[in-house]
């Protein structure tokens, strides 16, 4: 079932074009030229109920523009839109009683009180019922563990901790669809677990929505089974992630360690990253890992071997030139 | 309206947190009095009255318009607004469930509370310890006027504020309008000058204008006064 769709959206601006220097900036107070930049471009897309989608792109690519529509944050210049059955820019108060929006700069929480106090007020401001409050709560404040972390003030939680609060005050009141901008940005690998296992749960125990954008692929890659990657405004694929990233992925990091001190021939198209005594490092093309596999085996003593994913980031960075 | 409530007692809570803060309100409206008395001393020497007003109805009046004066923090409003639509943190109250401008009045009216308890036990008890006098209306009725009217003054600045700060989505930058706002308002409140003090066809103009009904007739009424 259809939770999100929008065909031929476009968002243009009118932005002022400044000429550069003093005299630009006299000129400006007499005569501006402004210059149309079209953000988001005919864009389709279509969100299923229950999907966990990621949506990436480069700086500039209309990402954020695009989740500002689907939230009624601003109004597209042509196409339709549709969110579970609302026209978003309406704002109508049902709709928005209907989803969530986490964005890493934009922060719900009171810094000065408590995150309590914060989910006090959005039990009222959501009018949640007492038990279905208690409920939600817990049922979050476990599966974060951190119990002991609700009466402390805001300010004095750490990023992990204040991103974890954030997103348990946008859950408290089961949202159909979870908007996610970058919830993981500035954590690190232990806290990043944390959210990418929780939003998992989520998504599986609630049946919540999810559209997650975010420059960091590991979260896309581990949480999203669908992606839409797009650029200077246009959607250039909508389909599954695994997929994708296959698709772009062209080579494999190979590591072996030799038993003795080997001079191992490379085989031909595999580029070396690292040679020592024992120890040697290629980027090998991925159709042919197998044949180079069988080579080192078949031709050296070897200790150990270890065969990589190609750097996600140089997969993300072919996606984006090519796709 | 529950929910409004709740913003506005969050907003209050957040007050209470800064203890430094509270000590110089207290201060403030110390401070006030003191100088009140210093400044009607100077200007009363050889005096009975200036504009119909005796020595403590002067002081009386200018206590409570000023204090009137210090309870709006509607400015707050216009300041947030702009500063967060220029950064694009605004939209964070477009997407819950309330009314943006209903958020804001409450979130003004949470702050004022505070301040309004803090400095009016303390103006109190400053004029008690002083042994000056105060000069208020007995009439309950026109006390009663007074609150109503003062909890509207606060109400029309505080949505005037909303406004001004909604004006950046179409010029970016509004500091001229606050400016112009803020000097108007402080002149035409009569927290600065007295408007007794000024020509009758000047105070007669400024009955036209929501901002006499803001501080100076809410103080006249309540120091016994009809403005």
């Amino acid at each position: 079932m259809e939770i999100i769709q929008t065909e031929n959206l476009t968002k243009r601006y009118k932005r002022y074009k400044k000429q550069e220097g003093l005299m630009g900036s006299m000129k400006g107070l007499f005569h501006r030229e402004y210059e149309e930049k079209t953000a988001v471009d005919a864009f389709n897309m279509t969100v299923n109920k229950g999907e966990f989608v990621g949506l990436i792109g480069p700086n500039g690519a209309g990402k954020t523009t695009l989740v500002k529509m689907l939230t009624g944050i601003i109004a597209p210049t042509e196409g339709t839109i549709q969110v579970m059955g609302y026209y978003p820019n309406k704002l109508e108060k049902a709709f928005k009683q209907q989803y969530a929006v986490v964005m890493g700069q934009k922060s719900q929480l009171f810094f000065e009180l408590t995150t309590e106090d914060t989910l006090k007020l959005f039990q009222q401001i959501y009018n949640i019922p007492e038990d279905q409050y208690k409920k939600n709560k817990n049922f979050f404040v476990d599966l974060f563990q951190v119990k002991d972390l609700m009466n402390v003030q805001v300010r004095n939680l750490s990023l992990g901790e204040r991103m974890k609060m954030e997103l348990i005050v946008a859950l408290l009141h089961n949202p159909k669809i979870l908007f996610l901008d970058e919830p993981t940005i500035g954590l690190d690998a232990v806290a990043s677990r944390q959210i990418r296992t929780f939003l998992k749960d989520v998504n599986e125990s609630k049946g919540t929505t999810i559209l997650l954008t975010s420059h960091y692929m590991e979260d896309i890659k581990v949480l999203c089974k669908c992606s839409i990657v797009m650029n200077h405004g246009r959607k250039l694929y909508d389909g599954n992630t695994d997929l994708l990233f296959e698709q772009y992925q062209k080579s494999k990091k190979m590591t072996i360690y030799f038993e003795n001190n080997a001079d191992s021939g490379i085989p031909e198209s595999c580029r070396i990253l690292e040679k020592t005594k024992d120890k040697l490092v290629l980027e090998i093309p991925k159709e042919i890992t197998e044949k180079v596999l069988e080579f080192y085996i078949g031709h050296y003593s070897i200790r150990d071997i270890g065969i990589e994913e190609e750097e996600i980031g140089s997969v993300v960075e072919r996606i984006y030139r090519e796709v | 309206m529950k929910k409004y409530l709740e913003i506005a007692k969050a907003y209050m809570k957040t007050q209470l947190i800064w203890r430094w803060d509270t000590f110089i309100d207290v201060v403030l409206a110390m401070a006030k009095v003191i100088f009140a008395w210093i400044l009607w001393s100077i200007l009363f020497e050889g005096k009975e009255q200036i504009a119909g007003m005796g020595f403590y109805t002067m002081i009386s009046y200018y206590i409570i318009s000023s204090y009137l004066f210090q309870l709006d923090k509607s400015s707050e409003i216009s300041q947030q607004m702009t500063n967060m639509l220029r950064n694009g943190t605004f939209s964070k109250y477009m997407v819950i469930p309330v009314h943006t401008q209903a958020y804001f009045v409450a979130m003004a009216a949470g702050k004022i509370v505070f301040s309004a308890c803090i400095c009016f036990f303390t103006t109190i008890l400053c004029f008690y310890f002083s042994g000056i006098s105060f000069v208020a209306a007995i009439n309950i009725k026109i006390l009663f006027c007074g609150a109503i009217m003062i909890a509207l003054g606060l109400l029309f600045m505080a949505e005037l504020n909303y406004f001004l700060g909604i004006l950046t989505l179409k010029f970016e930058e509004i500091s001229t309008f606050l400016m112009i706002k803020d000097n108007f308002s402080a002149f035409v409140t009569g927290a600065v000058v007295p408007l007794a003090l000024l020509p009758e066809w000047m105070l007669s103009g400024m009955r036209y204008l929501p901002f006499y009904y803001v501080t100076y007739l809410p103080s006249m009424l309540l120091i016994g006064k009809q403005g």
